[in-house]
């Protein structure tokens, strides 16, 4: 089976900093990968690159067999790549509702005249949306809340609907930066609930987390980062096991 | 319910607009309301452009002149009469607008507050020195009333209608524009532009359309204003005109439709109000402009807003 998303030879400098060095990996369809590595050893940069936040300086990147590299991020996406951010990015103002909608616009038949008439395939498309965003809240427990701004929402709160956001459009491929980054241990097994149950729906997912143990639980295949190069690939035991991974993580004679 | 409610506020507002001549004879009043027609439109594009997709444009105040020269200068030179030339306004801002906007929404957000702010530099530069066309600082004195199918709009109470529907149209097109989804979009390319590229929304093409919308309904309102004052010249181009719109949209609350649209009519009375002491107007109505923006920095609608916000987090703990 080809891989879903193939990255081949990837390099990124800043200023002479080789940030991510001829990188090449495959997330295989229907997995849940893992991507980890000490700070600034190329993860999100990596992440930057195959959504197109980014500009490659060399190497290619695949989405489903079409080549995307040096496209805009909105195209990306709109080919099926869907990716998060490290710093939790919601739309503040809007309601909870608005921006699950939002997220699934694009992916949505009609265009600004249907919306400005509210023509009928405007409001079925509409009505879908809010369908499909009120599964993903009660999915992850904000159906509560689905009017309130999101500006209201506790951190963890706001992790999850951008999880939910991503996942709006049913993309071929959801990528994860830091999904778990300074939320609190009851809060992130729920995080980890939510990811198994949308993985069992059939979701792809790639995720780049700093927390060890929430990768190795929930993945079933991790990449090693080190110093803009993959350092390791393989299943969570054999990471484990792993020596150099070790060593990157803690040191030498750890 | 809450709809219902919105819809009926409107309905008696436009009522009353409506009756306004009945109540009043005087001319004086009615041409404020002319000038609170116009100038509300004008603000609420603005209010589209600045407030919804977050691009402060002072381009806005290049569109609002040249649609009153395109409009005089079709009845006055080009020999057609007064729908024409806002039919010229219309279209000429509207294709300057994608023109210019086209590149200059490529820019980050501040080299775009740098650009129009050239554009109408330069708008105002043209009225002054082309003088074969503009006139110069002279103008264009002496334009005549608007006809339709042989009924002028002659009289202060007569042109107010004229004024009147248009503003019903414009708003009624920014209202249904701010409602819809698009409404819903362009606030969240303001508020995280980044976070919609990454949901496959292209930024570059609802700031455009803003952009146009905006310039094409202020060129109008522009038009129709110079034939209110019956003379157009560069101080059309003035910034006290931006600056008006401006104040509108941030007292109003960027973002808030209606408390634009409430902020227009009363800031365009607000000025004739402090007359009672000519030294002083200017004085009070900085400070009345001063003191709304420290206990409102986010406009009435704003505040409104927030205080919701606040009660909603109390609710919620």
């Amino acid at each position: 089976m080809t891989a879903l998303l193939a990255l081949e030879h990837v390099t990124k400098s800043y200023s002479g900093v080789r940030a991510v060095d001829d990188v090449s990996l495959a997330v295989a369809r229907h997995g849940i990968t893992g991507l980890i590595g000490p700070n600034g050893s190329g993860k999100s940069t990596t992440i930057d690159c195959l959504s197109g936040f980014q500009a490659l300086d060399r190497g290619r990147v695949v989405l489903d067999g079409v080549e995307i590299t040096g496209w805009a991020p909105h195209r990306i996406a709109r080919a099926g790549l869907i990716r998060t951010f490290q710093t939790v990015r919601v739309y503040d103002a809007l309601s909870v509702l608005d921006n699950l909608k939002l997220a699934a616009q694009q992916a949505a038949p009609g265009g600004w005249l249907d919306a400005l008439l509210r023509t009928r395939r405007h409001g079925a498309a509409d009505r879908a949306a809010a369908a499909r965003a009120r599964e993903l809240l009660a999915l992850i427990g904000l159906a509560r809340h689905e009017a309130v701004p999101a500006a209201i929402l506790s951190y963890g709160q706001k992790k999850l609907l951008a999880l939910a956001a991503a996942l709006m459009p049913r993309p071929k491929l959801v990528v994860l930066d830091e999904p778990v980054a300074g939320v609190n241990p009851t809060r992130i097994r729920e995080v980890e609930t939510v990811i198994r149950q949308l993985h069992a729906a059939g979701e792809t997912f790639l995720i780049v987390e700093h927390n060890v143990d929430f990768i190795m639980n929930l993945c079933d295949r991790v990449i090693v980062f080190d110093q803009g190069r993959t350092l390791m690939d393989g299943t969570p035991a054999e990471v484990r096991k792993d020596p150099r991974v070790l060593e990157a993580y803690l040191g030498a004679g750890a | 319910m809450r709809r219902f409610a919105g819809v009926g506020a409107a309905a008696c507002a436009v009522g009353a607009a409506a009756l306004l001549p009945t109540v009043t004879q005087s001319n004086y009043l009615i041409g404020i309301a002319v000038s609170a027609c116009l100038f509300t439109v004008a603000a609420a594009s603005l209010n589209l452009v600045y407030g919804y997709t977050g691009l402060l444009s002072f381009a806005q105040l290049a569109f609002w002149g040249i649609g009153g020269y395109c409009a005089a200068l079709t009845v006055a030179t080009f020999g057609g009469n007064f729908w024409q030339g806002l039919l010229l306004a219309a279209g000429l801002n509207g294709a300057l607008a994608l023109a210019v906007g086209y590149p200059a929404l490529r820019l980050n957000r501040h080299a775009f507050v740098i650009v129009s702010l050239s554009f109408a530099l330069l708008a105002n530069l043209i009225a002054r020195d082309w003088t074969e066309l503009t006139r110069g600082p002279l103008g264009i004195p002496g334009l005549p009333a608007p006809t339709l199918f042989g009924f002028a709009f002659r009289g202060t109470a007569t042109f107010y209608y004229l004024a009147l529907t248009y503003a019903m149209l414009a708003l009624g097109l920014l209202y249904a524009i701010a409602s819809s989804q698009i409404g819903v979009t362009l606030r969240a390319i303001k508020q995280n532009e980044i976070l919609a590229q990454s949901q496959g929304i292209s930024g570059l093409g609802y700031k455009l359309l803003a952009f146009t919308v905006g310039a094409v309904l202020t060129a109008v309102a522009g038009g129709i204003f110079v034939f209110h004052l019956t003379i157009v010249d560069p101080l059309i181009l003035d910034f006290y005109y931006m600056q008006t719109f401006l104040i509108m949209v941030i007292i109003g609350g960027a973002g808030s439709f209606w408390g634009v649209v409430v902020a227009g009519v009363l800031m365009s009375a607000l000025p004739e109000l402090l007359r009672f002491s000519a030294d002083l107007r200017m004085v009070l109505y900085g400070a009345i402009l001063v003191a709304a923006v420290l206990v409102m920095p986010d406009g009435v609608a704003g505040w409104l807003r927030r205080r919701r916000v606040e009660r909603l987090r109390a609710a919620l703990q």
